[in-house]
């Protein structure tokens, strides 16, 4: 198997570079325990905040149940973009708060490790390392929401709490969430390119943006001045808070466009970013 | 018959850090099938001139072209393997599992086929199952030029693939080297300080000094550069000494032996010295190697 004849140089079309890419992700995604480590964790946290959380009462002498009903850990009854109570903040949202910090490792590992390097050795281009790692990181994010409404829904039944809900909206709220993932997951792709040097950095940014934090103020501003909140919705938080249990098909139809406008907007940049930039 | 296309060919290529040149208007050349001995003392730009080849850092200025193509063509980099400061393997994961994560990227037909080969090829056969983590160093470093002789590669890049390996590591590595170009025709940059080993493998060199190529030679060319001496030792050192600097013209002392240069016939030497009266306890021919000839280089750079 000499080598003396004429080398040919094919070049690897798109589809399979990206293949490629999404293969090893995936294989990695399986064949490590942080994937389900963090499948545990989306169910186990919701069951517990479900099941055994409680707040006081209005007059603060008696303890009573976070929720009386068992959607309530899955979504609001309604788009609630200021929080009150710990009982409006704590649904499915919380998964792209744990999302981050899985993509934070996730992406960490790569350059820890130095895997990084082989892939940029061979033919991975800046941006197919985006859209895989948004793609794969994304599914990983949309399995948590499953296994955190399985955990959340056993935990509320556990406690007796009512089951009464619109199905539909419920659905949508679950599917809306899902499709979130997307968005949320190249937010996070993109912030671990940024600071792919300082691991730290990148899992407390991460964590920052996954809270919500900044929508959370900017709607606290919003309604402090009698504005509609509703423009909030083109941010992934708001978004994400409008999925909710009142939820219609406009309400997923906006979930699908913010989440795809802000996954473009982000791998375009996160590429950009690649590519005028060294690896290390 | 077409011109022959080399391997690497680099004009002009630039790369700074905080305003301070890491790599200096670089020029290289390494032929197609060389083993191309890169050399240069610790933060020389070796390393850097590596990583800029492979694409993991961004050029300020210069061209790179691997075997005649833009080095960023994904149909020339899916043709290059690379070994760059460390194997580039998760930790956690099995030396199979790094190995079967890099068929998937390159989109290989036959994966475990493709293992088992480069497997065998670094003398890992037996060593798939071990977790990346629980590997020795010289088993890494194997690891790392496995992954890199994936996908049939027609550039091999290594850095330092021997620095910290024992004697038998070193052997080991060296035979796999020769392997990989022997029978699989790949063109090989190896970088190293270890010049000694270096010496037995390599056909070309490179001769780097802060950030600018200064020599390129064939193993040929370092060969008939390398000067031939005597050295040996006597009862009588001066008097031996000053005997031979009346018949011969370069006659030194170090290291505790007289070396007599640009003269091969130990014969001679002994007829002349016991004709004076000096007994010969030891005496043996040498050869100025590439260690000694690099480092009379870089003293004559200093010097400039």
């Amino acid at each position: 198997m000499t080598r003396k004849e004429e080398l040919t140089f094919e070049s690897p079309t798109f589809a399979k570079r990206i293949k490629g890419m999404l293969g090893v992700d995936f294989y990695r995604l399986f064949h490590t325990p942080l994937f389900y480590i963090f499948l545990a964790i989306a169910a186990i946290i919701p069951a517990m905040v479900s099941a055994m959380t409680m707040m006081p009462d209005q007059s603060g002498d008696t303890m009573e149940p976070l929720y009386s009903n068992v959607w309530q850990i899955i979504a609001a009854s309604e788009a609630l973009y200021v929080i009150r109570t710990i009982g409006d903040y704590a649904n499915m949202n919380m998964v792209f708060i744990f999302g981050g910090i899985m993509v934070s490792i996730f992406i960490g590992h790569d350059y820890k490790s130095g895997y990084v390097k082989q892939l940029f050795t061979t033919h991975a281009k800046k941006q197919d390392y985006m859209i895989s790692k948004s793609l794969v990181c994304a599914f990983a994010m949309a399995c948590m929401c499953i296994t955190y409404f399985i955990g959340g829904t056993v935990g509320g039944l556990l406690a007796g709490y009512e089951t009464d809900v619109k199905i539909g909206s419920l659905i949508i709220a679950v599917l809306g969430k899902m499709i979130m993932s997307l968005g949320w997951a190249s937010l996070y792709t993109f912030l671990n390119v940024i600071f792919r040097k300082y691991f730290g950095i990148s899992i407390a940014s991460s964590f920052f943006f996954g809270t919500g934090i900044l929508i959370i103020g900017a709607a606290a501003i919003v309604e402090s001045l009698f504005l509609p909140t509703g423009f909030l919705n083109i941010f992934l938080y708001g978004s994400s808070v409008n999925a909710c249990l009142t939820s219609n098909i406009g309400t997923l139809i906006v979930c699908i466009v913010v989440s795809v406008a802000w996954t473009v907007f982000y791998n375009f940049l996160g590429t950009k970013i690649l590519s005028k930039s060294d690896v290390y | 018959m077409g011109m022959q296309i080399n391997a690497i060919e680099i004009k002009n290529l630039s790369k700074s850090f905080r305003g301070m040149y890491a790599v200096d208007h670089l020029n290289m050349t390494v032929p197609r099938g060389a083993i191309y001995g890169f050399i240069g003392e610790n933060g020389s730009g070796k390393s850097t001139t590596e990583k800029l080849i492979c694409g993991h850092l961004v050029p300020d200025a210069g061209e790179i072209k691997l075997f005649g193509k833009d080095y960023t063509d994904p149909g020339v980099r899916i043709r290059v393997g690379a070994l760059i400061e460390n194997a580039g393997c998760f930790p956690n994961s099995s030396v199979y599992q790094n190995l079967r994560m890099q068929t998937i990227n390159l989109g290989l037909k036959n994966p475990d086929e493709e293992i088992k080969r480069v497997l065998e090829i670094v003398r890992m056969s037996e060593n798939a199952h071990l977790k990346f983590k629980n590997c020795s160093l010289g088993m890494k470093q194997r690891i790392g030029i496995a992954m890199a002789l994936l996908g049939d590669p027609a550039l091999l890049i290594l850095d330092e693939p021997i620095n910290g390996l024992d004697t038998d590591g070193m052997r080991i590595m060296r035979e796999i080297l020769i392997d990989i170009t022997q029978k699989y025709g790949c063109t090989v940059l190896i970088s190293s300080h270890i010049l000694g080993e270096l010496e037995k493998i390599a056909t070309h060199y490179g001769i780097i000094r802060q950030g600018k190529m200064i020599m390129e030679l064939s193993a040929e060319e370092m060969d008939n550069r390398s000067q031939v001496f005597i050295s040996l030792k006597t009862k009588d050192m001066n008097g031996a000494k000053a005997a031979l600097k009346r018949k011969y013209n370069t006659v030194t002392e170090e290291d505790e032996y007289i070396r007599i240069y640009d003269i091969d016939n130990t014969a001679e030497i002994v007829d002349f010295l016991m004709k004076n009266g000096h007994i010969i306890s030891e005496i043996k021919k040498n050869k100025i190697g590439l260690e000694e000839y690099y480092i009379e280089l870089m003293s004559q750079k200093g010097e400039e």
